[in-house]
C-alpha cells in the first residue's frame, strides 16, 4: 500500500465560503438535471399546465345551452326566441311548448337555462299591455347564472326599445331615461385569460419551487447524506444558501418560460417593465424557498414535507385573490391573505402586465414581498442553523 | 505536529449521558482514544453505540458530560472540530445519483480542499481502495463493500486526526471486509485514531481496546487479549449432534452459566469454584456426550461480562 506523504492544509475565510457554495450548488444542480423527471417536472410540467390551464381557467359565459319553450307560438314569440339565439351568447338546444317541460329540464340539471314566452305574448304586445317572460336559471354555477340571466334581461331590454320606436316613439323614452355606457379599461374584451395567466403564473411558481425545496431536504434526511454533510465544516448560512440559490435560479427561468408561453399563446399583454416583475419574482421566490427549507428542517420524510407543503399551497392559491377577489373575502380572512406572497406577487404581475404600472406604482406591493421575503428568509435560516448546525 | 497533541487524546468523552425521552440511550460513557489507537465499541444492537458514536462527532448534544475531538468540544462543533474529524455512519450518506469522482468532489469543496489538494488526495485514496478503475460509476450501482470503501476515502479526504465509524463493515463481503480492515491498520499506524462500533466479535477481537456497552454502560474496557485473560469461568465444549436434548440435560448442572450452540455441539461456561462438581456431576449423570475443556475466547468474555451486569 501506498504511504501517505501529501500535506492536507484546507482553505480558509471567505475562498472556503465560496468554494463551500459552489460545492452544494454545482451538487444540487447536477443532481436536479441528471434526473430527467427532475427536469420534467421544474420546467416543461409548468409551461403544460400554462397551456392547459391558461385554456380551462376561463370565465367567459357564452354559447350556454338554452332550451326555449314557447307556448305562445306565434309569429312574435318565435321573433323573440329567434333573436335571442342568433348572437354567440345562447346555444338553443330545443324547443318545447310548455313552461312544465322546461322547469323539469332545468330541476333534472339536463339543461342550465330555459326562457319561457307564456301564452298571450303576442296579444299582449298588440294591445300595447306590459307583458312577461320567464327565465328559468340553474343557480349551481352563479358566474354563469349571473351572466346569462343579464343577458337575457339585456336583449329583452334592446328589444323593446326596438318595439317603442317602431311605434313611433323615441326609443327608451319611456324604459331608460338615463342610458348606461361602460368603457372598459386595460381589458377592454374583458378576456378573463388576459386576466388568469398571471395569476397561474405565480402559483405555478409558488407549488414548483416549494414543494421541490421542501423535498430536496427532506430527502437528504431521509437518505442520511445530511448527516454526513453535517460533520463537515460546513456553516448553517452556506448550507442555506446551497440549497435555496439554485432553485432561485430555476424559479426565475421558470418565470421567464411562463411569461414567453403567456405572450405568445395567449396574447397576454407586456405593458410595464419586466425588470420589476423579475424584481418581484426574486422577492416572491426568496420567502417560498424559505418557506420550503422550513417544511424540510421540520419533516423527517419527504413525504411529511409534501403534505405539509400542500397544506400551505392550497389556502395560499385560493386566498390570493387568484381566482375570486380579496376584496370578496370576509373581514376576518383579511389579514389572512395579507400575510399571503402570492397575493402581492398576483398583483405586481397583473399590474405590470395589463396596466404598464412601474415600481412607483407598485411599491406597496414591492415592500410588502420584501418585507416577506427577508423575514421568512432569515427566519428559515435562523431555525435551519438551529436544528441542523 | 507538537507533542503537546500527540499526547493529548484525539478523542475523549467524559461522563456522557444522553436520553430520549425516559429511555437512557448513553449513560455517563468516559473512553479516551489516543492517536495511532484501534479502539472497539461492542455491543449488542439497542446498546447506545450509534448514539455514543453521534455525540462524539457532535451530532448529537449530551445532557451530561462532554465529548472532544483533538481537545474541541464536540457539540459546539466549530469547523476546526470537524476539519480534524472523519465521521462514516451506518446507513447510506453518500449521494447514490452522483458518481464516485462528483461525491469525492462534493465533500472536498465542504472540507475547503484546494484543487491540488484535492487532486492528490483523491489520486492517493482511490488508489488504496481500489477504487480509481471506478471514478464514473454511480454510488448506488457500487457494491456494498465497494460503498463503503467510497465513504471511508470520503470520510478521509481532509486528512482528519480521528475516524469514527459506525458498523463499517454492514452489509460487506468477506473479502471486502478484510481489506477494509487492512485499510484501518494502516491507517492507524500512520497515526490516525480510529473508534469503530461493531456488534461483532470477531471485529472487537481485533482491537487494540475493546469497550463492552450494554445498556447504555461501559461495563468493560480493556485490550482483548486481557479481557480474556482476566475471564474467570471455564469454558468446555460439548459434542452433540442432539444439541436440544444436550441443553436440556446440561442445562441444571451446578455451576453452568451460559450455553451456547456451536458448531457441532455446545459452548458452555462454568463458574470455576463449580467446576469440580459439573466434572463430576456430567460423569455420573452417564451423559453420552463428549466433554472437552475449551479455551475461552472474545465471545465468551462478552456474554458473559453482559450476564453479569444484569
Amino acid at each position: 500500500m501506498l504511504p501517505d506523504a501529501t500535506e492536507t492544509r484546507p482553505i480558509e475565510g471567505v475562498g472556503a465560503f465560496v468554494l463551500r457554495l459552489r460545492g452544494l450548488i454545482l451538487k444540487e444542480l447536477r443532481q436536479t438535471f441528471r434526473d430527467k423527471r427532475m427536469i420534467g417536472l421544474l420546467m416543461i410540467a409548468p409551461m403544460i399546465q400554462l397551456l392547459v390551464l391558461g385554456h380551462a381557467v376561463n370565465l367567459d359565459v357564452d354559447h350556454v345551452p338554452t332550451l326555449l319553450a314557447d307556448e305562445d307560438r306565434t309569429a312574435e314569440s318565435r321573433a323573440y326566441l329567434d333573436g335571442l339565439t342568433a348572437g354567440d351568447a345562447f346555444r338553443r338546444v330545443g324547443v318545447v311548448d310548455s313552461a312544465q317541460v322546461a322547469l323539469s329540464e332545468v330541476s333534472a340539471g339536463r339543461v342550465p337555462l330555459a326562457v319561457v314566452v307564456p301564452r298571450g305574448f303576442a296579444a299582449d304586445l298588440g294591445a300595447q299591455r306590459p307583458t312577461r317572460v320567464q327565465v328559468l336559471v340553474d343557480g349551481g354555477d352563479s358566474n354563469r347564472a349571473i351572466v346569462a340571466q343579464n343577458a337575457v334581461a339585456t336583449y329583452t331590454l334592446r328589444r323593446s326599445q326596438a318595439l317603442i320606436a317602431a311605434r313611433g316613439l323615441p326609443a327608451g323614452a319611456a324604459l331608460a331615461p338615463v342610458r348606461i355606457e361602460t368603457r372598459v379599461f386595460y381589458n377592454p374584451s374583458m378576456n378573463s385569460r388576459i386576466y388568469f395567466v398571471p395569476g397561474v403564473a405565480a402559483t405555478l411558481l409558488l407549488v414548483v419551487t416549494l414543494v421541490v425545496t421542501a423535498m430536496g431536504l427532506a430527502r437528504e434526511k431521509e437518505s442520511g447524506t445530511l448527516e454526513q454533510i453535517l460533520v463537515t465544516p460546513l456553516g448553517g448560512a452556506t448550507l442555506f444558501l446551497g440549497k435555496t440559490l439554485p432553485y432561485a435560479l430555476i424559479g426565475l427561468i421558470d418565470l421567464g418560460l411562463v411569461l414567453g408561453v403567456g405572450t405568445w399563446v395567449f396574447s397576454v399583454p407586456l405593458r410595464g417593465p419586466l425588470g420589476v416583475v423579475f424584481f418581484a419574482g426574486g422577492l416572491y421566490l426568496m420567502t417560498l424557498l424559505g418557506v420550503g427549507l422550513l417544511i424540510g428542517a421540520l419533516a423527517r420524510t419527504q413525504q411529511q414535507a409534501l403534505v405539509a407543503a400542500f397544506f400551505l399551497i392550497m389556502p395560499a392559491i385560493l386566498l390570493s385573490g387568484f381566482a375570486t377577489p380579496v376584496e370578496n373575502m370576509p373581514t376576518w380572512l383579511e389579514p389572512v391573505t395579507r400575510l399571503n406572497p402570492v397575493r402581492p406577487f398576483v398583483e405586481v404581475m397583473r399590474g405590470v402586465l395589463l396596466r404598464g404600472a412601474g415600481a412607483r406604482d407598485l411599491a406597496p406591493q414591492l415592500v410588502t414581498l420584501a418585507g416577506m421575503g427577508l423575514v421568512v428568509f432569515s427566519g428559515a435560516a435562523a431555525v435551519l442553523r438551529r436544528r441542523l448546525g | 505536529m507538537s507533542d503537546v497533541l500527540t499526547s493529548s487524546p484525539a478523542l475523549e468523552a467524559r461522563g456522557l449521558v444522553r436520553r430520549f425521552g425516559r429511555t437512557v440511550a448513553v449513560s455517563d460513557l468516559s473512553l479516551s482514544i489516543a492517536p495511532g489507537e484501534l479502539y472497539g465499541l461492542v455491543g449488542p444492537d439497542g446498546a447506545g453505540k450509534t448514539t455514543a458514536l453521534r455525540l462524539l462527532v457532535g451530532l448529537l448534544t449530551p445532557d451530561g458530560g462532554e465529548a472532544r475531538v483533538a481537545g474541541a468540544v464536540s457539540h459546539a462543533a466549530g469547523g476546526a472540530l470537524r476539519a480534524s474529524l472523519g465521521y462514516m455512519p451506518q446507513q447510506y450518506s453518500l449521494y447514490g445519483d452522483l458518481s464516485i469522482d462528483e461525491n469525492l468532489r462534493f465533500f472536498g469543496d465542504l472540507f475547503g480542499l484546494s484543487s491540488t489538494n484535492f487532486r492528490e488526495r483523491v489520486a492517493h485514496l482511490l488508489g488504496i481502495t481500489q477504487l480509481t478503475r471506478f471514478r464514473d460509476r454511480r454510488a448506488d450501482a457500487l457494491s456494498g463493500g465497494m460503498y463503503k470503501k467510497l465513504a471511508l476515502a470520503c470520510a478521509l479526504l481532509h486528512r482528519p486526526r480521528a475516524l469514527v465509524l459506525d458498523e463499517p463493515t454492514n452489509g460487506v463481503d468477506p473479502v471486502s471486509r478484510r481489506e477494509l480492515w487492512e485499510l484501518l491498520y494502516t491507517l492507524v499506524d500512520e497515526g490516525l485514531a480510529v473508534l469503530l462500533a461493531t456488534p461483532y466479535m470477531d471485529e472487537a477481537a481485533r482491537c487494540h481496546r475493546v469497550g463492552l456497552l450494554q445498556g447504555g454502560r461501559l461495563i468493560a474496557e480493556d485490550a482483548p487479549a486481557a479481557l480474556v485473560r482476566a475471564f474467570e469461568d471455564l469454558a468446555y465444549f460439548v459434542t452433540a449432534a442432539d444439541r436440544d436434548a444436550a441443553e436440556a440435560a446440561l442445562h441444571d448442572l451446578p455451576g453452568v452459566r451460559a450455553l451456547s450452540p456451536h458448531g457441532p455441539g455446545l459452548r458452555v461456561i462454568v463458574a470455576a469454584a463449580d467446576a469440580e462438581a459439573f466434572r463430576r456431576r456430567f460423569a455420573s449423570a452417564d451423559m453420552r456426550w463428549h466433554l472437552e475443556p475449551t479455551a475461552p475466547d472474545f465471545e465468551d468474555v462478552f456474554l458473559m461480562r453482559s450476564i453479569d451486569a444484569e
